[in-house]
């Protein structure tokens, strides 16, 4: 691979303005330390329900300050960013895997992360719940493990119904793919209001329980994190057993790589394209449901906050390469974290954007991606 | 009948006119060169920055209006440098990342001295330049079934600059369109190499088209804020999104597509939001679920659209037929 002087010089220019950007904030952070830190902690009470809310209140990421050194609260973010991490990894390989498959980018992909944590939230709580446009409201109250499977099972459902419904007449009818993104946007906004029609704008707990807390060497992880991280780990170890050792993993690859070659060497590109939406679908509730768990709650908007921080993962480990948006989210997850070491918790997702616009300047295909993917 | 009164006042209201300019903009980066800018509201909220700040430093009028626009094409280069020489689609993801970042820093408490965080700047602490020109009388003036103020926030000096400024800027997309500069980028949107081919400057195109449309965006969110107030979070991702239905609704790439759209979209949400709040007993909807609802309507029409009709009501169907 060579590397052009101009991006290069390009890449160096663009460090250097986000080092004196990076300074200036600290500069102003500092002077104020004492009063944004109050002011941060009333800004996140004060915000309910403005649509994209700031960074929530995780328990695990805001520790005492006074208990901890400063190479404690470095480490704990880095374990808060690993776990962030694969979380965020999970909800994005399968918009990676959408993408791969079919071209699309697919804005609505958020939705399906917050309809998995609701959905388990109205069939777990212990509040009465009510549908839109039907005036009875009733308790389901099931466990939480059977309420989460329940939803994950749904949402596989509607990413089925999503694609023989709508995506797949639209590939029928040729609809361009700048066109078929618009319409993604147009069922984000469709679902992303019809979810706080139906709960509102609220928090939502999945689970009344407190978390109990471990102290594991220097740093904290609570018991639903470590759960969550093990949950995580294996749904992604089982992503790449599937894609890497079956049949048809092995085909969804190939869809991927080329559509019309893998048709014509007999592979059903339709019925892949169907699995790989169901499976973005429950993979994307699955994700939601253990953000939900890891971050003590969700709202209607989870999953649209979420959205660019998946695009930022997904592009940076290589648009349509589903190991990349493992690589991409573990890399996101790390940045969005540690910068809260140096600045204000409320920036942290900005941060990962600017990352995002810096690695398409240096590297439009992406850590893990091939150059000719890019026109 | 107040219903009526309700749909109509709100086809001239400023929140009409500052998206109408808006969609101008974003006409010419998607109408007219084929861009896919889906941080729109970043531009707007940009703008609105630049006056309502230098505003508040002191600056007369017509230079915060310089400042704001000097804001909006420094964004715009910055923009454009990486992304227009890729993909339609990573201009996408890059302008909505850009335009959630300039909302993140504008709310962040880090910035607080400058933008006032989230809750954003009072509207008394910049409309006062704008409203000292005002000629008309300083009390609420009544004409036919409309009572506003004559000078303050909301009002009719406020509706008359705001729609005398989209109608200058219509007039303007028609002549550019027309123009040479025009038919080069009308060449980009239909077939990028071919105009290559010609020996014309691909990328400084773009990027005269995305900057121009960006200021021109900025100016929409001026006039926005000088009816309402500076609010980093009423313009996050679903005003841009709200902006591209308008946009495609009246018919992109047409001069009056935007102007159409806008007041179609302003006034059936005002229809279905009180019809609905009449028809539906409160049982089955509360007042505060007919937002999301009509937002719900919103998303759906834009699928149905893009779908069934990508030209619009005002376009022309082969006008439309841009891809990556």
């Amino acid at each position: 691979m060579t590397i052009e002087r101009r991006t290069v010089v390009r890449a160096v220019l663009v460090f250097v303005v986000a080092a004196l950007a990076v300074t200036l904030f600290s500069a102003m952070t500092a002077q104020g330390a004492t009063v944004s830190d109050s002011a941060v902690s009333s800004d996140i009470s004060m915000t309910t329900t403005t649509v994209d809310i700031d960074p929530p209140d995780d328990a695990a990421s805001e520790p005492a300050p006074t208990s901890y050194s400063g190479s404690n609260r470095f480490l704990q973010s880095i374990v808060n960013g690993l776990v962030f991490g694969l979380l965020l990894a999970l909800a994005s390989v399968g918009l990676s895997l959408i993408y791969g498959t079919t071209g699309l980018s697919n804005f609505a992909h958020g939705e399906q992360v917050s309809f998995g944590a609701v959905l388990t939230y109205f069939f777990a709580t212990q509040q009465p719940v009510s549908l839109p446009m039907i005036p009875v409201s009733f308790v389901i109250g099931m466990p939480l493990v059977p309420a989460a499977l329940l939803a994950i099972a749904v949402a596989g459902a509607l990413g089925w119904v999503q694609d023989r419904y709508l995506w797949s007449r639209l590939r029928k009818r040729r609809v361009g793919l700048v066109q078929q993104m618009i319409v993604s946007i147009g069922l984000s906004l469709a679902i992303l209001n019809f979810i706080q029609w139906w709960v509102g704008g609220r928090r939502l707990r999945l689970t009344p329980d407190i978390d109990p807390r471990y102290q594991l060497g220097p740093v904290y992880l609570g018991e639903q994190t470590l759960i969550s991280t093990g949950i995580a780990i294996a749904c992604l170890l089982g992503v790449g057993f599937f894609l890497t050792q079956t049949r048809r993993g092995r085909a969804t690859r190939a869809v991927s790589d080329n559509p019309s070659l893998a048709a014509a060497s007999g592979i059903k590109v339709d019925s892949i394209v169907r699995l790989v939406w169901v499976m973005a679908a429950s993979l994307a509730a699955v994700g939601g449901i253990l953000l939900a768990l890891y971050e003590n709650g969700t709202a209607f908007d989870a999953g649209a906050r979420l959205l660019l921080l998946m695009f930022a993962a997904v592009t940076l480990g290589g648009l349509g390469h589903p190991f990349g948006a493992l690589v991409g989210s573990m890399v996101i997850g790390l940045v969005t974290e540690v910068s809260t070491v140096w600045l204000a918790p409320d920036l942290k997702y900005a941060v990962a954007l600017g990352i995002l616009i810096l690695v398409l300047l240096v590297r439009p295909q992406g850590i893990l991606g091939r150059a000719e993917r890019v026109g | 009948m107040d219903i009526f009164i309700d749909a109509l006042g709100e086809t001239f209201a400023p929140t009409t006119a500052a998206f109408a300019l808006a969609a101008i903009g974003l006409n010419f980066h998607y109408g007219m060169t084929g861009l896919l800018n889906m941080g729109h509201a970043g531009f707007m909220l940009l703008g609105m920055y630049g006056f309502a700040i230098s505003t508040q430093r002191g600056a007369p009028i017509w230079l915060a209006l310089i400042v704001a626009m000097v804001v909006a094409v420094l964004f715009g280069l910055l923009l454009g440098w990486p992304t227009l020489k890729l993909r339609g689609d990573y201009l996408a993801i890059v302008t909505i990342a850009a335009a959630e970042m300039i909302r993140f820093l504008g709310r962040s408490q880090s910035l607080q001295g400058l933008t006032g965080a989230s809750t954003g700047i009072r509207g008394n602490d910049y409309k006062y330049t704008f409203e000292a020109l005002s000629p008309f009388p300083d009390e609420r003036i009544t004409v036919g079934w409309f009572t506003y103020h004559g000078t303050l926030s909301s009002s009719w000096w406020l509706r008359v600059v705001a729609w005398v400024m989209v109608l200058a800027f219509a007039l303007l997309f028609w002549r550019l369109s027309k123009s040479p500069w025009g038919r080069v980028l009308k060449g980009i949107r239909e077939d990028e190499d071919a105009v290559r081919s010609l020996g014309k400057n691909v990328y400084w195109y773009k990027m005269q088209a995305l900057v121009l449309g960006g200021v021109i965006g900025a100016l929409g969110g001026i006039l926005w804020a000088l009816g309402n107030a500076v609010q980093p979070d009423s313009m996050g991702r679903p005003t841009t999104f709200w902006i591209w239905t308008l946009l495609l609704l009246g018919g992109a790439a047409t001069v009056f597509g935007p102007v159409l759209g806008s007041v179609l979209f302003w006034t059936s949400l005002v229809v279905v939001k009180r019809v609905a709040g009449v028809l539906v007993p409160d049982s089955w909807m509360t007042q505060s679920e007919l937002e999301p609802f009509s937002l719900v309507l919103v998303g759906i029409t834009l699928m149905c659209l893009v779908v069934f009709r990508p030209q619009g009501i005002l376009g022309d169907r082969r006008e439309q037929a841009i891809n990556v």
